[in-house]
């Protein structure tokens, strides 16, 4: 199949996913929209990765990738039952509330 | 016809990427984020990559955000997000990812040689991708079970209410 | 293909296979026997069972050793004796953290308490064996998700709560940057053994000629940098170490240090040996050592500048760890067999030194009260042996001859002005290093003063159980040891690190 998306094509794809989920970080104050955020950086590498694997022909990116989404699964449970700890605490997920520890 | 649906799926991506964050009601922002996941499958097709591709879609559209919107239904914090964004965050939000793309023009402007591997043609089906995890990734996959097992003990753990 | 040995995996991994049964026995004996028993007994039956696990675990270690070197599974398990006798230092890391919590009070769940602590462990010894990119990030995920865990570990407390919530995030950020990287070093070099991205990356033609390799050392360095807690990416640590239960802010500052140290060494000195540019005054050339050099600098001024302001035990000590992985970054930038040498060598000294501090540190404010600096006025004559116990381990931390700490810091910078040594390159950073060690010896000398000098309000004698005092004892005599006498050590070090370094010696 012949077609005129290279390389670089999708890792610039990749790289303005990547972006979009850094800023999303830095922007958001709720917990669980960073996490989001945080997400799509992990899906940002994913594809980097799955892209890599077709075009240099090796199989072991997208092995890579099926342990990154069966961590992630494991990562995203811990997480938010960290974050529902905290709100049961705390009744608020925004981070510019976690001021108990100070200097 | 690849090309057109190559930038179909990379554009309503990033779309949603960008509504993901700039969405206040964190419903909306999980919703967007399924579609993210579900277009991200579609390049992953275009890639060959079916078998990711596959569990792309079962697990990550379909398991974590499930989670995550349990939870957001569980803490019902549409209230507390109704406050706006801070300048400064958004500021340097903004700049972070402009100087992050900027970066990555300047990196990606020069075309990429594929390595000469030597390899096939990958097909991207189950075979391929699964052979190697009795083999030569026996261990990490091994791992990841003891991870998932370490992860039902910690939720299980920490999202329960202590007894008086 | 080559057949599987499975067998050969099976047996390098006796001692991996022994923990993970421990801490299943771990969590079955205390749901099915003892759950009606006194909480006092729970705990103290459960670590019985997590100390004999990790003793019965050194076994097949003991029987691997003076074997030669092996690497399975195309990287994914390698051993040799570096890699044995590192091992071994985690699991002596864990039995002291073990005994420290069998005295303190981690809540009603005891049972997974210490089921996580050991997969934890886990997770960390197959960091240690592992050359292989993938099995490299699944081995530090485990490790990171148990200490996310363990970190949340008093429900009842929120700093606990918010200190798990900063720790699981600036880690979901860390293996995101990790992760970027590593698809970049992968994508450039179309390998994941370190070995064969060492000889990919030859190929290369360095950083000038690849800025995608650049951009992918630069994203692992900083995906590493979060986990090792080096400024700019140390936000987490001040707060997770204070809000922690103290037992698994020991275990954070030190078994979770030495194994992502000794990851990151391996990294960098066989993955990307032929990127290490130049860190030498006046002669800066782009790569992973100018990195380090400036990262250990703003670690060793800003750890040691705001380590002076704290009134909280565990948060200054969280500082201290800060700068002290700056001056263990100051041998990663020397980058020859002498640095790495004595970047195992000051990992281990700093891992031993910073786990009896934490350990006491557990043991006394627990009944003192708190984990403020007030809390442990007087507590020289309300815990003299504890105290002593603690002069040693600061005095070590600070670098006072005839310590482990104090040598260990000599070797480090001695390893680096031999590096480049007719022009003196890396001569900047070794004075930085000394003038901080300097700053450093007020606030670690304020602590002390608040043990010895103040008097406390409170005069009662605090008792701590045997065990415990015999154990921190112990580490105490590891530290005199290690600087009075640390050829045997060294000479170890030296006969084994050759695996790591033979990239560098060209």
């Amino acid at each position: 199949m012949t077609s005129a998306i290279t390389l670089n094509d999708y890792l610039i794809v990749s790289g303005l996913l990547f972006a979009l989920g850094i800023a999303g970080v830095i922007i958001r104050r709720n917990a669980l929209v960073i996490y989001m955020a945080l997400e799509m950086n992990l899906n940002a590498a994913n594809l980097a990765l799955i892209a890599f694997s077709k075009f240099n022909k090796l199989v072991e990116g997208q092995i890579l990738v099926f342990f990154v989404i069966a961590i992630a699964a494991a990562e995203v449970a811990v997480g938010l039952a960290i974050i529902v700890a905290l709100y049961r605490r705390k009744q608020t997920i925004s981070v510019d509330q976690l001021t108990t520890m100070r200097l | 016809m690849y090309d057109i649906l190559f930038w179909f799926f990379s554009i309503a991506m990033l779309v949603c990427g960008l509504l993901v964050i700039a969405n206040r009601n964190p419903v909306a922002s999980a919703l967007f984020l399924v579609l993210l996941f579900v277009f991200l499958a579609g390049l992953f097709v275009l890639l060959e990559a079916f078998f990711i591709a596959a569990i792309q879609v079962l697990v990550y559209a379909g398991a974590i955000m499930v989670l995550f919107l349990f939870v957001i239904m569980l803490l019902d914090i549409k209230a507390s997000e109704r406050r706006k964004f801070r300048a400064l965050g958004v500021v340097g939000g903004i700049a972070v990812a402009v100087a992050f793309v900027w970066e990555l023009v300047i990196i990606l402007t020069r075309p990429l040689k594929p390595l000469a591997t030597g390899g096939d043609e990958l097909s991207g089906g189950l075979e391929q991708v699964v052979k190697p995890l009795f083999a030569n990734y026996m261990l990490p996959f091994e791992v990841t079970a003891l991870l998932l097992l370490v992860a039902m003990i910690g939720v299980v753990l920490l999202s329960k209410r202590e007894l008086k | 293909m080559t057949p599987v040995p499975y067998f050969d995996v099976l047996k390098g991994l006796g001692a991996e296979v022994i923990l993970t049964l421990t801490a299943l026995v771990a969590l079955t004996l205390d749901l099915a026997s003892v759950r009606r028993a006194e909480m006092s007994v729970r705990s103290r039956t459960i670590g019985t069972t997590a100390v004999v696990g990790l003793l019965a675990s050194t076994l097949p270690l003991w029987q691997q050793l003076n074997g030669p070197r092996m690497v399975l599974l195309g990287g994914t398990l390698a051993m040799d004796d570096l890699i044995i006798f590192f091992k071994l230092v985690i699991v002596a890391l864990a039995v002291i953290t073990v005994l420290i919590s069998m005295d303190f009070d981690v809540g009603r769940h005891v049972g997974e308490y210490y089921a996580v602590l050991l997969f934890g462990a886990v997770g960390m010894m197959l960091l240690i064996s592992a050359e292989e990119l993938i099995t490299i990030f699944v081995a530090l995920e485990l490790t990171s998700v148990s200490l996310y865990i363990l970190t949340a570990f008093h429900k009842g407390e929120l700093r606990s709560q918010e200190a798990a919530v900063k720790y699981f995030m600036f880690g979901a950020i860390s293996s995101a940057f990790l992760l970027f990287g590593l698809s970049y070093v992968f994508g450039v070099t179309g390998a994941t053994g370190l070995q064969a991205i060492q000889d990919a990356v030859k190929n290369t033609g360095g950083l000038a000629m690849s800025p995608l390799l650049a951009t992918g050392l630069l994203f692992t360095i900083v995906g590493f940098g979060f986990k090792v807690a080096v400024v700019p990416f140390h936000l987490w640590a001040p707060d997770a170490y204070e809000g922690a239960p103290t037992p698994v802010t020991a275990y954070i500052a030190t078994g979770s240090k030495v194994a992502s140290f000794f990851i990151l060494l391996k990294v960098l000195f066989i993955g990307f040996a032929g990127l290490q540019g130049s860190a030498f005054w006046g002669n800066f050339a782009s790569g992973w050592t100018m990195l380090l050099a400036v990262t250990a600098t703003l670690s060793m001024i800003l750890g040691n500048c705001a380590a002076i302001v704290q009134h909280n035990v565990k948060r200054l000590l969280a500082y201290s760890s800060i700068a002290q992985a700056g001056y263990i970054f100051i041998g990663l930038v020397a980058a020859t067999k002498m640095g790495a040498n004595s970047v195992l060598f000051y990992i281990i000294v700093y891992a031993l030194a910073n786990l009896g501090a934490f350990g006491v540190v557990a043991a006394l404010s627990s009944r003192a009260g708190g984990d403020e600096m007030q809390n442990f006025d007087g507590m020289a004559r309300r815990a003299p042996f504890l105290s002593l116990l603690m002069l040693i381990f600061v005095l070590s931390l600070a670098g006072i001859p005839p310590l482990g700490g104090f040598f260990g810091k000599f070797y480090l910078f001695a390893s680096a002005v031999q590096r480049d040594a007719q022009h003196f390159g890396l001569l900047w950073l070794v004075i930085l290093g000394i003038v901080m060690s300097a700053v450093s010896l007020y606030y670690y000398l304020i602590l002390l003063k608040h043990i010895y000098v103040i008097d406390g309000s409170d005069q009662s004698p605090i008792i701590t159980p045997t065990y415990l005092n015999v154990a921190l004892g112990l580490v105490a005599l590891a530290v005199v040891a290690l600087g009075v006498y640390p050829k045997p050590i060294l000479e170890l070090l030296n006969n084994f690190s050759y695996s790591v370094i033979a990239g560098l010696v060209r």
